[in-house]
């Protein structure tokens, strides 16, 4: 690109350098914070002299944390099996099977896709509330698969046009129903695409805080971003406890981003140009 | 074959199985039942949770309503009232400044760091690449928390920095000062949101032609005219993806704020997802749900997601010509 490219790059990470510090900053901060003593918040030096793991101990036992914890593995793990279920499903029958109105019902998904729970959230309640399923996990995880198929299907609709059609016609011709088709044929050739779909939906319910505050109420069987938010108003002054609160959260988040960084951006990145 | 993990597609199993499939043949009946049933699960949930709401609100928004009884109709009225409400109008004025500045910072930043991280070494690339992307996959309200912290107005890291480094007179409330708040949201957003445009246009620009440089090297273009007149329009199809995709998240921008200041001081932060969850689960005082008009702010919000989403077509089909 330029003629000199050692300087370029010179100056190009010179730029980048304090940008990045402070982009990181926060998160520093937060685990150092984690790791102090609670008397040195206020007056204490503002690098921490030594550290303690006091604070994770108190937000593991005081806050219930191992019981929102698994709220949340239960309520994501079940939301990325339905909407993959419901998606891969929705996802094939687009892309290679051939019905009358596909077309129509798949742009009929396809301009909604983008309505924000923000704008969805009153009827939503009154309709939980209405099917008696207000405070309830069951409830919870109807909208959360709902709302999340329609992205999934068009994410996964992607991944099958890529596959030929001569393919699904040769296992045709050796009689496979057309869902053991599905299920033999091309589902195992679709891995990469699944992995996308199970990491985007991952990390968007794990995150999901808007629906989950408002439709449950019951403190046992919150997920852990409404209890973050609360612990916030609690914990106002218990800086240690909170950051720690925090950082646990993190951790599943971070470790599938950086055990599986490929996948996850290849799915940010698809999310994305889809929309 | 339906072995026993099939399940019985009855429809099928009159057919005869070995005809062989030509293209361009009449529709076979299993592909088509298959087809609806493949569709149908996803389609009746749609429909009953997306489709439904959207129905619902956009009527309810004609209503006036507690909550309950039945909703007494009101034609327009709500959309007049936000009209002449004075926190509605500012709620509004402050998505729209909010969506369009924290969209301007995003694009500019993101395209000058990705060209940046395009030009260092690689190694060094990959590593800029996930530290500016973190604070995208945390949630929302983990960054708002931890920028509160970050912005509290005793013992936040914040003024403690600006103590330490001794300009104490720029220590300030942060997020209870009108002024400064909304400054403050923004910075978090932006914050949470680059490493994602950051990496939409660095995937853009491996797509670039590198002959497009040579040429323009050749042609005597030296970096900043390169970047002028060979990156920049190559991107447009991207930019028009970032734009489209920042006043998306603008307009339905809800967490961060929700989290580090409900909509306050004396809604200096209210966004419209904000001030339509306060009129609706009422934060304050028991006061009755006003669902009628918290739902005409659904509308308003749905109505501008809609025209971003337009506007992403338009801004592509633009740069394809």
């Amino acid at each position: 690109m330029t003629r000199r490219p050692w300087l370029g790059r010179s100056f190009a990470t010179f730029v980048l350098a304090p940008f990045c510090v402070l982009m990181a900053f926060p998160f520093v901060w937060m685990l150092l914070t984690s790791l102090r003593e609670q008397n040195t918040i206020f007056n204490g030096p503002f690098l921490p002299r030594s550290f303690t793991g006091a604070a994770y101990q108190e937000a593991w036992t005081s806050i219930e944390f191992p019981l929102h914890f698994w709220n949340s593995v239960w309520i994501t793990s079940v939301t990325v099996a339905g909407v993959l279920v419901f998606a891969t499903l929705s996802g094939y029958a687009f892309a290679k099977l051939d019905f009358p109105f596909r077309n129509t019902v798949f742009v009929l998904l396809l301009t909604t896709l983008m309505m924000p729970s923000t704008a969805l959230i009153i009827p939503l309640y009154l309709e939980l509330k209405s099917l008696g399923l207000l405070d309830t996990q069951t409830g919870l995880l109807v909208l959360y698969v709902s709302g999340s198929a329609p992205f999934a299907m068009f994410l996964m609709r992607a991944f099958f046009q890529t596959l030929p059609d001569e393919l699904i016609e040769a296992a045709r011709v050796d009689g496979g129903s057309e869902f053991t088709i599905f299920r033999r044929v091309i589902l195992p050739l679709t891995r990469p695409g699944i992995a996308t779909v199970v990491i985007f939906q991952f990390l968007s319910t794990w995150n999901e805080f808007l629906i989950a505050n408002t439709v449950l109420r019951t403190t046992d069987s919150l997920p852990l971003q409404p209890v973050l938010f609360t612990l916030m108003g609690q914990y106002s002054t218990n800086w240690p406890a909170l950051t720690a609160g925090l950082t646990l959260s993190v951790v599943p988040v971070v470790i599938v981003y950086v055990r599986m960084q490929r996948q996850f951006v290849a799915g940010m990145m698809l999310g994305a140009v889809k929309n | 074959m339906a072995t026993a993990l099939s399940p019985p597609e009855p429809a099928t199993r009159a057919l005869p199985r070995r005809t062989p499939y030509r293209f361009g043949s009449p529709l076979r009946k299993s592909q088509r039942v298959a087809g609806y049933l493949f569709v149908l699960p996803t389609f009746a949930l749609f429909l009953a949770f997306v489709l439904w709401p959207i129905l619902y609100t956009a009527y309810l928004s004609l209503t006036s309503w507690g909550g309950f009884g039945t909703p007494r109709f009101v034609s327009f009225d709500n959309y007049s009232r936000m009209l002449s409400d004075p926190v509605a109008r500012r709620a509004l004025v402050i998505t729209l400044v909010l969506t369009g500045v924290t969209t301007v910072l995003l694009t500019f930043l993101g395209l000058v760091t990705a060209v940046l991280v395009n030009a260092v070494w690689p190694r060094v690339g990959v590593l800029v690449r996930t530290i500016l992307f973190v604070p995208g996959i945390v949630s929302f309200v983990v960054s708002a928390v931890l920028w509160k912290l970050i912005y509290d107005p005793n013992i936040g890291t914040l003024n403690r920095l600006l103590g330490a480094i001794g300009v104490d007179s720029l220590q300030h409330p942060w997020l209870a000062d009108q002024k400064t708040v909304l400054p403050a949201v923004v910075v978090v957003t932006v914050w949470g949101g680059i490493g994602f445009t950051m990496l939409i246009f660095y995937a853009g620009l491996q797509g670039i032609d590198p002959s497009l440089y040579e040429a323009a090297a050749v042609d005597g273009a030296n970096t900043v005219q390169q970047f002028r007149h060979v990156t920049v329009p190559s991107l447009r199809v991207v930019t028009g993806l970032v734009v489209s995709l920042g006043l998306l998240n603008g307009f339905k921008a809800f967490d961060v704020i929700f989290v580090m200041t409900g909509g306050g001081p004396n809604h200096a932060s209210e966004v419209l997802g904000t001030y339509l969850y306060s009129l609706a689960f009422g934060s304050t005082s028991g006061s009755i749900p006003q669902l009628g008009y918290a739902s005409a702010f659904s509308v308003v919000t749905m109505v501008l997601c809609t025209l971003a989403v337009i506007a992403q077509l338009w801004l592509t089909r633009r740069a394809n010509r």
